[in-house]
């Protein structure tokens, strides 16, 4: 009788302890839906764009093997192919499916990533030959200053570096997004560096971008002209094609180690820094790795040289 | 006693057949196996590979491979529904684990799993019945001329793991015969005692080998064969044909064939990520039946009765040479009665028992 009593009771603790761990049948309570968005060569071929409800249980993979037809390797772990669009060389050149959420590079699988409620999810298929780790992206606007990222909200910081007028405008189209901005630097805190460039390349984080793609993730460089710095588009495979000029703006994201996320609304002069803080906003960044604004036009980075354009214009 | 995976020499067509023959005929339903994820067909191809070897009788080797297959296939589903975390039908969270991450088991991945064990077993059996039903003299003679170093390793390793299964049988026996106050043997020592039995009899054979001159490097050339010689050794390959060898090709390539055709017109219906979908077109089901109406090829019809009058004649070979007593009545010979004696009478309708030869 005794023995079957302590049996009872192990067995209690044991459901106790599993429930605390977050342990349970089914697939749990629902979350937040989460956005799904699906594209090719940086963003410029849209394949799928889906608003999915969720459950406590269900993962990045989860939520992409619901909305596309998909092929995995290496144990169910690895994306390899989406819609038929499969990773692998092509003209010589590698390919493969990356994913964001909320605009920051996961640091771990897609079926581990475990989702939290009211996420962004990008996966793009793009050529890597120039970098295979773009650690932060402008596509998923407002995110990451609305809802954080990895799961954990960050505070969000404006860091003024002789923007003037577009400060402003960039704080205005923060909280018109729904961003509380704080007013100091807390530790953790995702930020916004605007300012002409001369003055952000003097942050460790900014000064990435000059280190080229494989730093930063960032296929743009500046070069000091006549007039101060100009801004240079930079193709997928990493060479500088195209000088837009001393009055194109930049708005741009990377990340340093695990660091937090620090944007970038920069030019090489004061006029270009208003012209890329006129970019915020979801109608000129989605579904973009970072953009550049040339005579009053916003331009998807990388640029797209013949090759990729032709590739993009098959696709759609 | 004998493991039932050993060979035993019996009176079927499975075994009488080459074993090019029977490895065509059981290949074909382990490609099969490989081939295709469909529970369905992996169940027929597993039924196939059983009722042939019930019918080579073989069932011993069947059982003990199923067995053998659910020990290997239940840690197979558990691992993967731990490991992957795929499908939409999650059935438990089980939190956060040390190098696994997130655990979620979903009814997707059991299925997967299930099916990677299935064909664990069918293979198993394929093999099993293989080993029951198909002489390894005979595998080995036909790969001699191959590798002949590897064909006598492999003699050997046939030969001495039935033995080892023995010893370890009558150690067991020995142990338990010791009596009901005696301590019990643990598994360890009986292991150690039976791998020292083993390398004692691996040196015996060793010194054996060598004295009967396998560690020489070269041989004589050989002589041409005389017309006699010639005339023997065709007659030898006539002897390992078997009317049967005809049977087992055309199975094999016909369930090869099928499954070829299947795959082709999409018989092979079975997804299991993100939800399990599992097709069942007519072509999945011809598939299936074709499958397990192959099993019925090692199938061969029980010999009638013969007249008594003509029993000498048709009497069953015993493996050994000799031949079974046949249904008349048996009059044994007669001993010696001197040299003047009447040669003994016999009754129509009798026959001498033979003695075997050995």
């Amino acid at each position: 009788m005794s023995r079957s009593r302590g049996t009872a009771v192990a067995t209690a603790l044991l459901c106790a302890a599993l429930a605390a761990a977050g342990c349970g049948l089914g697939p749990g309570a629902g979350i937040d839906g989460v956005e799904l968005t699906v594209t090719r060569e940086f963003g410029a071929a849209p394949m799928l764009e889906r608003s999915l409800e969720a459950n406590e249980s269900d993962t990045v993979m989860r939520a992409l093997e619901g909305a596309a037809a998909i092929s995995t390797r290496y144990g169910g772990g690895y994306v390899q192919s989406i819609e038929g669009v499969e990773g692998g060389q092509r003209d010589g050149r590698p390919f493969d499916w990356f994913f964001y959420v909320d605009g920051v590079e996961s640091p771990i699988g897609a079926a581990d990533y475990a989702l939290q409620g009211g996420e962004r999810i990008w996966w793009d298929y793009r050529d890597w030959a120039a970098t295979n780790h773009v650690p932060a992206v402008v596509g998923s606007w407002p995110a990451p200053f609305v809802g954080g990222y990895e799961g954990r909200r960050h505070p969000v910081t404006v860091e003024c570096e002789g923007g003037g007028e577009a400060c402003a405008r960039v704080r205005q189209e923060l909280e018109s997004a729904g961003v509380s901005i704080a007013g100091d630097s807390p530790p953790g805190a995702i930020r916004v560096l605007v300012g002409p460039w001369a003055r952000l390349r003097g942050d460790p984080v900014a000064a990435l971008v000059e280190a080229g793609p494989q730093e930063s993730g960032v296929f743009a460089d500046f070069e000091r002209g006549r007039s101060g710095y100009e801004l240079v588009g930079l193709v997928a495979g990493g060479e500088a094609v195209r000088h837009l000029g001393p009055g194109a703006g930049l708005v741009a994201a990377t990340r340093r180690y695990d660091g937090p996320p620090v944007w970038v609304v920069t030019g090489g002069t004061a006029a270009a820094v208003r012209a890329a803080a006129g970019l915020l906003g979801a109608a000129k960044l989605r579904h973009h790795y970072a953009v550049a604004s040339e005579d009053g036009k916003e331009t998807p980075l990388p640029v797209v040289g013949p090759a990729r354009a032709a590739a993009v214009r098959g696709r759609r | 006693m004998r493991s039932p995976f050993a060979y035993v020499s019996r009176p079927g067509p499975l075994q009488a057949a080459s074993p090019a023959a029977a490895v065509a005929f059981l290949g074909a339903l382990v490609a099969v196996a490989f081939l295709y994820s469909s529970p369905l067909v992996l169940v027929a191809a597993g039924a196939a590979v059983a009722l042939a070897g019930r019918l080579a009788g073989a069932w011993a080797a069947v059982r003990a491979a199923i067995r053998l297959g659910l020990a290997i296939a239940l840690p197979i589903v558990v691992v993967n529904a731990l490991v992957v975390n795929r499908g939409e039908t999650v059935l438990a969270r089980l939190g956060d684990w040390p190098l696994l991450g997130q655990v979620d088991v979903t009814a997707e991945a059991l299925a997967d799993g299930a099916v990677f064990g299935l064909r664990a077993i069918v293979v198993m059996i394929a093999f099993a019945v293989y080993s029951a039903c198909v002489d390894p003299d005979r595998v080995l003679r036909a790969l001699r001329p191959l590798a002949g170093r590897s064909a006598l390793t492999a003699t050997l390793v046939s030969r001495l793991v039935p033995v080892a299964a023995a010893d370890a049988a009558r150690l067991r026996d020995a142990a338990r015969l010791r009596g009901p106050a005696a301590a019990a043997v643990g598994r360890a020592p009986l292991a150690r005692r039976l791998l020292a039995g083993s390398l004692d009899r691996a040196v015996d054979v060793a010194a054996t080998l060598e004295l009967r001159g396998y560690s020489l490097e070269s041989r004589r050339a050989p002589r041409p064969p005389s017309v006699r010689e010639k005339t023997r050794h065709s007659s030898s390959l006539r002897r390992r044909r078997s009317r049967y060898d005809r049977r087992f090709y055309l199975a094999g390539a016909l369930v090869l064939a099928g499954a070829i055709a299947g795959k082709l017109l999409g018989a092979d219906g079975f997804h299991a990520y993100p939800t399990i979908r599992l097709g069942l077109e007519p072509t999945t089901i011809a598939l299936s039946a074709l499958l397990v109406l192959s099993g019925l090829t090692p199938y061969r019809r029980k010999p009638r009765r013969q007249p008594a009058a003509s029993s000498r004649s048709t009497g069953r070979r015993r493996p050994n040479g000799g031949r079974l007593r046949p249904a008349g009545p048996v009059v044994r010979p007669s001993p010696p009665r001197g040299p003047g004696a009447a040669p003994a009478r016999r009754a129509p309708g009798t026959a001498v028992l033979e003695t075997p030869r050995v």
